[in-house]
């Protein structure tokens, strides 16, 4: 006998952090129905890892809506490729060489397991429910430790021949300049990702005798500049300033090639605001090729901090085929 | 009604637009150009007489050629074009100011559907049909002479951009406060590596040192000329495609880093230069390419006739719009 077959509307997202692993079950309209976390550098053997994330995750999908609710899973890690579903060569994670993540998950879970890293989920996750919403050709720039992007070319991510594209922390913005982690030197990211911006603020000390309060801190960071800068500190501000003056520019060459409807900042330093966002945006204009000057909208993303990346996660997990051992 | 066998249409025209002269051949479905001809574009500094023209000498050519209802569509490939929207967008070169919807114009004179697009885009097409990159799916094309244009492939599809205006390679920054760009910018590739730039190079470098150089015995120093005297040895003449090459380098390894492409084809006249600028160019792309893709990008010349290339491609660009013809 025919029988209406039931939808699975909830899925799973996880955000697998350098510090902390979140997982949440979000429904098919992007609500959070139940969000938990851990510490991700406990585990240092991916297998213990896994084991330790199914557990928690099994239990906490029974205690909201039941494992046969859940149509697949969606994973978001640094360093992950979408198009083999491996984490592969992780620079800041514990687990080294190539994994494959997802099959490892999948085989684990018994439900259909993507993969991708942040800045791809991030860009999916703004396209269904924030700033990109409606937006076939836009950028999305991920901005914290490191700096990453994705791009939708005519309403589809861009993935590149091996998946590793969207690079643009490490497209040389000056030749022969500061050094970067990757090896190369003058890369965006050594000065616009949070070490960048501390080294700027350090070279500013040095190179200028005028009073700072940034001279008694201790452990200078970015959310410290933004609190100097608040309170007008002059080498707080032209330290943003330097930070918005060279992303602007490696942001306008990003537009030039790509003309985007938009480019949205997401990560920790766009919170330093318009002390960050203003130099960017005059620095962007100013570089960006005149047939798109002043059409390049500069947001910043919309969705919750907590949220973001298990949001996207989501829904990365609708794009994969729906799989079951149970069913 | 009786059936009858409809009539396939296995022709296009494609025509290339440049500054000095309009090309317009008929070409079939596998590439093959059936019947070419061409004439001086300035001769018509007003668009609407250009257009004029240039309708008579396709319908001239088209009815010497297997007649008119054999023709499917017409693509145009011209410099600063935009698929997106047909027109031709504040063009720095061609004659004919502003924003001028010509795939509109010229449909509606000649009553057959028109598709628009810029040259790198327009060469993409070609390449990807009948040339190097037929069967990638993610590759870049530059092309280099007068300007440095581009376009990408994501997944098999040109990327246009939310307003078609994508692929402005030379118009990226290499270096701030460099160089005076002919758009108003400063530091851009293109004014350090399209032919006014390569002259500009080497004329700095004649004028910062007294060291003998068969350059100084040009008439004019042009790409070739500069590239023929290092044919002949000219250790000058070899530096400046070397540091031509090294910014070239830097410059497609940023646009690598972000798109991750198989293979970059470079066109063009300066593409010409074969070794003096692809040794240069290779070693500046290796060094500066992120790490994981080091090896990995192929970088190619074309291998399609300079002269075909164009037509080539507008005729692959002319099966990509949807058939219409006022007669039928």
């Amino acid at each position: 006998m025919m029988e209406l077959q039931k939808m699975k509307s909830n899925v799973v997202g996880i955000d697998i952090g350098i510090a902390t692993t979140t997982y949440a079950v979000i429904d098919l309209r992007g609500n959070i129905l139940a969000q938990e976390s851990f510490d991700t550098r406990e585990y240092p053997n991916i297998d213990n890892y896994l084991g330790v994330l199914s557990e928690h995750l099994v239990n906490l999908v029974e205690r909201t809506c039941g494992y046969e609710n859940i149509r697949s899973v969606g994973v978001c890690c640094p360093n992950s490729n979408y198009k083999t579903g491996c984490l592969e060569n992780a620079t800041n994670l514990q687990w080294k060489g190539v994994i494959p993540l997802a099959a490892l998950m999948r085989d684990r879970l018994g439900l259909a397991v993507a993969l991708a890293n942040n800045s791809q989920c991030i860009a999916l996750g703004e396209q269904a429910f924030g700033a990109a919403h409606g937006m076939r050709d836009f950028v999305i720039i991920t901005l914290g430790h490191g700096m990453g992007s994705c791009f939708f070319s005519n309403g589809k991510m861009h993935m590149g021949n091996k998946g590793f594209a969207g690079e643009i922390g490490h497209t040389c913005v000056v030749p022969n300049g500061r050094e970067c982690s990757c090896g190369h030197r003058g890369c965006l990211e050594s000065y616009c990702a949070e070490r960048g911006v501390i080294q700027t603020a350090k070279e500013l000390l040095a190179e200028r005798n005028e009073p700072s309060m940034l001279r008694n801190v201790d452990d200078i960071n970015p959310k410290v500049l933004t609190e100097m800068a608040e309170l007008g500190d002059h080498l707080a501000i032209e330290t943003w300033r330097r930070t918005g003056e060279m992303l602007g520019m490696g942001l306008a060459n990003y537009a030039s090639i790509l003309n985007p409807e938009a480019i949205i900042l997401t990560g920790g330093l766009p919170h330093a605001g318009r002390w960050l966002l203003e130099p960017t945006e005059a620095a962007f204009e100013n570089h960006v090729f005149r047939n798109i000057k002043g059409q390049t909208r500069l947001l910043v993303s919309s969705l919750k901090d907590g949220e973001r990346d298990v949001l996207g996660a989501s829904v990365l997990a609708w794009q994969v085929k729906e799989y079951s051992l149970f069913l | 009604m009786p059936y009858q066998e409809e009539n396939i249409k296995t022709r296009v025209v494609g025509v290339d637009i440049s500054s000095n002269l309009t090309t317009l051949a008929v070409v079939n479905i596998r590439g093959n150009i059936i019947a070419e001809s061409n004439f001086d574009t300035s001769e018509y500094p007003d668009v609407n007489d250009y257009v004029k023209r240039l309708s008579e000498e396709i319908v001239q050519l088209v009815e010497a050629n297997g007649g008119y209802d054999t023709i499917r569509s017409v693509g145009i490939s011209a410099p600063s074009a935009s698929f997106t929207t047909g027109c031709l967008v504040h063009s720095p070169n061609l004659p004919w100011k502003g924003i001028i919807p010509l795939a509109a114009m010229l449909r509606d004179q000649l009553g057959l559907a028109v598709a628009l697009g810029n040259d790198a885009h327009v060469a993409a097409l070609g390449e990807h049909a009948f040339g190097s990159a037929h069967g990638m799916s993610d590759f870049i094309l530059v092309t280099l002479g007068g300007g440095v244009g581009s376009c990408f492939f994501s997944a098999g599809h040109e990327h246009q951009g939310y307003e078609g205006l994508a692929g402005e390679i030379g118009h990226t920054c290499i270096e701030d406060h460099g160089r005076q760009c002919g758009c108003g910018n400063r530091g851009c590739l293109e004014a350090y590596t399209n032919a006014k730039g390569i002259v500009l190079t080497a004329q700095e470098m004649l004028a910062a040192s007294d060291e003998p150089s068969l350059m100084r015995n040009l008439d004019t120093l042009t790409p070739l000329t500069i590239k023929e005297c290092c044919d002949q040895g000219d250790k000058m003449a070899i530096e400046v495609y070397r540091k031509t090459g090294y910014l070239l380098g830097i410059g497609l390894a940023n646009y690598a880093d972000v798109i991750n492409p198989q293979a970059i084809i470079l066109t063009g006249g300066i593409s010409k230069a074969g070794k003096w600028l692809t040794e240069p160019l290779s070693e500046s792309f290796e060094e500066h390419i992120l790490m994981h893709m080091r090896g990995k990008i192929k970088i190619l010349t074309s291998k399609l006739n300079n002269h075909e290339r164009d037509v080539l491609g507008a005729s692959v660009l002319a099966w990509q719009v949807k058939e219409y013809s006022l007669f039928v």
